[in-house]
């Protein structure tokens, strides 16, 4: 991927896309936004030792992986490794027969998991599960549902200040709207969108619950070069403006190479191998497992 | 529900205010506001028989709305619709009978009561997927019609119970049938006001969200046994109400009134009106209504068509009827009247373009 | 402690009929995830039309049995291609109240049938009397409905483990897509699901008739094993007919020990207020399987 290639030691100064200035707005708000250099990250999300097994069919395998403050982490590895499994897991999905979720040094283990998205940790879908009866703006304003502030009473009466937070919120999804290049078909049902533009709006329905970590699952599967330049344009641009950590599950390895700056990789449940893309490329492990031969 | 991108040829949204108005356009203000002075003015137009009709729509208009926030909105299966209407003109009954409250007091109570009984009945099934809400129900319509029969100190059994209508207001007198018709009228346009709020505001939007995909909409923030059982409950607030006012408008109330045959009407025809908006529970409402006035006409004349006195005639003519008209609706336009009207207005617009 | 005994045994024997019925329920939930409210409905059907045959026309039994089920497979046939057959791809609710609906449209035939009258079999068309066996006291008509029951239900088994569409429904009952891929024509699965549900549904409907007199209100026992089948599990037949005489011998219990308390109809409610039960503690039954959902 020629452009696209970043230098990790570099900032940039220059945006890729635009948009995203209002919620970026409203995440300042509610906590400051960090900007630490590689050397100085902090863990912010902690999965150790997570098992589950359905049945005989053991999942995962003592796996533990951690995700430090505004990093981009891949997670790669054959398919049936358990990748969507680890991120059902960690939002609260699965329940893990063995092992513990920290977040900000908060154990999220067992909590439901409108609870743990509500903490900020927000994620897509593998096989896109949106809203499929609702336009696209709305599938957007529906994921600001823990972050909309009135009840439901003075919903019905639809006092004046239900009104106005009602048109802030569309504000801010228009804002993501524009970040993600989907004006032309803000007002269609989703059901009749493209599968690329589907997983855009799943992207943007993620971004709308202001996210402290993003996990996305897939979201380049099944697009060819151009849409896959414009999903990593705006994945590095959520991560670089909005300053969060992003968890990645890539099958390309081009991408993944690009724009990774860890990379863990899952084989049939186990964790083998951590380490920026050079050192990957490199190992043997992985290259019998799963890069095969050179 | 959505976004109405259905704007008149020329009026454009400025802001986001005017984006999210429903009737947009002048005229489509002019025409709801004429609507609605239409309504108050027909009892004056039409005799005793047409105010009798128009009450009854538009008790059951209320009903309608509440079955349409739980199935419609939220995808839940309620067939115990009916039996909670019961519990909402048994609960002003008995407040009227053993404490003497005035109808006014009762009227609330008649919706919360209904409300925490049917969240009751359904918090063990609103936890899981499926058809469990429909079980659920089905067994709440048979334990609420067992305690109203063989409660009979409190409900008076089967012998049912006389209500009274509501007391003098402002000097107006609800003893005459058109004056109770305007209040019915006013309480009507008041709850779908609120049905229409809660269709596009946060809770309404968790609605629709669990009914599409209700595990991603967990995964998404929102808590799905919350929305589950608020909208049950909401549902069954409003069939209370619906219940009190068509009660007080027969001044009696009998167990009979509402069998496991009226849930399953109030499924059908809302299937016919339409799920997913308020016009598509007015339609279905209004359809039902007519469909039973119209029953009581031809049925006499099915009875000579079947020879003799065929006293049961009058039973199974609703029965095979209504029956095949919902499923007849089903099987065309599962969308109901209002997809078709949609489609109608559509290409009266585009006119004389197809689409 | 012999009335227990007593209203236990009994209650086996009336709920071989129930877990016929409940059967019926199940074969049809299974191949086509739909709930079939209507079969209570088709209990009606079935009972006047033995009725027709025999006291109407004054047919022999084994004549009427047949021409019975002749009756129900063609009702069947009509109802899963009228009705059913039309709502492929539509949403879930969508059968569902075209089920509910058919009950409520089988009934008002049965209105017209009946000409709205409770029947009696005249003479029963199983023998009467009883057989007294120690303390217990057997009505004859019980048994023999109880051994037919157990015939009929065996002969579905049978039918499920050996013959090729017996295979066939089975792969349908697992997954619709697959079984199409494999060449299964699962619109015929569906159609046989219907008939033979039908079919038992009419049979229970038969012996029903016989012991509770034939009328409209035989669907109470169609709405009394839906608890039953709720309790066994909806999608297992070894549940269903556990269930099924789970609830005969509750309903027995019920009229021997619960309703002298009680004022009113419990025979109705009871079995409600079980379902309810079931709903808080196992909601999905004794051999349900829990499907596990995936993103």
């Amino acid at each position: 991927m020629p452009e696209i290639t970043r230098d990790i030691t570099k900032r940039r100064e220059q945006r890729y896309s635009y948009g995203l200035t209002l919620l970026r707005e409203c995440i300042e708000k509610k906590r400051p936004l960090t900007n630490p250099n590689p050397k100085e990250r902090k863990v912010l999300l902690r999965a150790e030792n997570i098992s589950i097994a359905f049945g005989k069919l053991q999942a995962l395998n003592n796996v533990k992986v951690e995700v430090k403050d505004g990093e981009i982490l891949a997670i790669i590895g054959p398919n049936g490794a358990g990748k969507t499994c680890l991120l059902n897991v960690i939002s609260g999905f699965y329940r893990a027969q063995k092992g513990e979720v920290y977040m900000e040094d908060k154990r999220i283990t067992h909590f439901s998991s409108h609870k743990i998205a509500e903490l900020g940790l927000c994620r897509t879908f593998q096989n896109i599960a949106l809203y499929t009866g609702l336009s696209v703006i709305d599938n957007i304003i529906a994921g600001r549902h823990p972050h909309i502030r009135y009840n439901f009473i003075t919903g019905m009466i639809y006092f004046p200040w239900a009104n106005r937070e009602e048109v802030s919120q569309r504000a801010i999804a228009e804002d993501i709207i524009d970040f993600l290049e989907l004006e032309h078909v803000r007002g269609s049902v989703v059901g009749m969108l493209a599968y690329g533009l589907r997983k855009r709006v799943e992207l943007g329905r993620a971004l709308a619950l202001e996210p402290r970590i993003l996990l996305l699952d897939e979201p380049m599967a099944g697009m060819n070069l151009d849409e896959k330049e414009d999903m990593a344009r705006f994945i590095i641009d959520i991560n670089e403006f909005l300053k969060i950590p992003i968890v990645l599950i890539e099958h390309d390895m081009g991408v993944v190479m690009d724009i990774a700056d860890r990379i863990v990789v899952l084989d049939f449940g186990n964790k083998i191998a951590e380490a920026p893309p050079e050192e990957i490329k490199s190992n043997p492990k992985v290259i019998a497992a799963y890069l095969g031969a050179g | 529900m959505s976004i109405n991108i259905n704007r008149p040829c020329g009026t454009f949204d400025r802001n986001y205010f005017q984006a999210k108005e429903l009737y947009r356009t002048p005229l489509r203000k002019t025409l709801l506001i004429l609507l609605l002075v239409g309504m108050y003015l027909l009892p004056f137009l039409t005799g005793d028989y047409g105010i009798s009709i128009l009450t009854l729509i538009c008790a059951f208009t209320i009903g309608m709305l509440g079955l349409q926030i739980i199935t419609g909105y939220c995808g839940q299966i309620s067939i115990g619709h009916a039996a909670f209407m019961g519990v909402g003109m048994y609960t002003v009954g008995i407040l009227q009978r053993h404490f003497g409250l005035s109808f006014w007091v009762c009227l609330p109570l008649a919706g919360l009561v209904p409300m925490s009984i049917g969240m009751m009945f359904g918090l063990p099934a609103l936890r899981m997927k499926g058809l469990y809400l429909a079980f659920a129900t089905l067994a709440a319509h048979f334990v609420i019609v067992y305690v109203i029969s063989n409660w009979r100190s409190v409900t008076n059994g089967t012998d049912g119970m006389w209500m009274k209508r509501p007391d003098v207001l402002f000097g107006i007198d609800f003893k005459s049938d058109r004056n109770y018709y305007l209040l019915v009228l006013t309480i009507t346009i008041i709850m779908t006001y609120l049905a229409t709020n809660l269709a596009r505001t946060k809770l309404g939007r968790s609605f629709v969200a669990v009914r599409d995909n209700d595990i991603a909409s967990e995964v998404m923030g929102i808590n799905i046994a919350y929305t589950k059982i608020m909208a049950f409950g909401i549902g069954c607030f409003f069939a209370g109400i619906s219940g009190a006012l068509g009660g007080a408008y027969y001044e009696y109330v009998n167990v009979e009134w509402f069998g496991l045959d009226d849930s399953i009407w109030y499924l059908g025809f809302l299937v016919v009106g339409g799920f997913g908006s308020i016009f598509g529970a007015i339609a279905g409402a209004t359809v039902w209504k007519v469909m039973d006035e119209f029953s009581t006409l031809v049925t006499p004349l099915a009875e000579t068509f079947l020879g003799g006195a065929a006293f049961y005639a009058s039973a199974a003519f609703s029965l095979i009827f209504y029956s095949l008209i919902i499923i007849i609706f089903l099987v065309f336009e599962p969308r109901g009247i209002a997809h078709r009207w949609e489609i109608i207005k559509r290409s009266y617009r585009l006119h004389p373009f197809p689409y | 402690m012999e009335e227990t005994v007593k209203s236990i045994v009994l209650g086996l024997c009336s709920g071989g009929i129930y877990a016929l019925l409940a059967v019926s329920y199940v074969v049809i939930y299974k191949s086509t995830r739909v709930f079939p409210f209507s079969q209570s409905a088709v209990l009606i059907i079935g009972a006047y039309i033995m009725w027709y045959c025999l006291i109407a026309w004054h047919l022999p039994i084994w004549l009427g049995f047949i021409l019975t089920c002749v009756g129900g497979a063609i009702l069947g046939m009509f109802i899963e291609r009228a009705f059913m057959r039309p709502l492929v791809g539509q949403p879930i609710l969508a059968p569902i109240v075209v089920t509910l609906c058919l009950m409520l449209f089988l009934r008002g035939i049965g209105i017209l049938m009946g000409k709205g009258d409770i029947q009696g079999f005249g003479e029963s068309f199983l023998p009467v009397g009883a057989w007294e066996v120690g303390f217990l006291h057997l009505p004859k008509i019980q048994v023999y409905g109880f051994i037919l029951c157990a015939l009929l239900i065996a002969a579905l088994m049978l039918f499920y483990e050996k013959t090729r569409t017996g295979l066939g429904m089975r792969v349908v009952h697992e997954d619709h897509v697959v079984a199409q891929n494999l060449g299964i024509n699962v619109k015929r699965i569906f159609q046989y699901s219907w008939i033979i549900s039908c079919i038992i549904a009419v049979v229970a409907g038969m012996l029903l008739g016989n012991i509770q007199g034939v009328g409209l209100a035989l669907d109470a026992n169609g709405l009394i094993t839906i608890a039953a089948v709720l309790f066994g599990g909806l999608e297992s037949f070894a549940g269903a007919i556990i269930a099924g005489l789970a609830i005969g011998i509750l309903q027995m219990l019920t009229i021997a020990h619960i309703a002298p308390l009680l004022p009113g109809e419990t025979t109705m409610m009871v079995p409600f207020v079980f379902l309810l039960l079931i709903l808080f503690i196992k909601p999905y039954g004794l051999f349900g399987l829990v499907r596990i959902e995936r993103l």
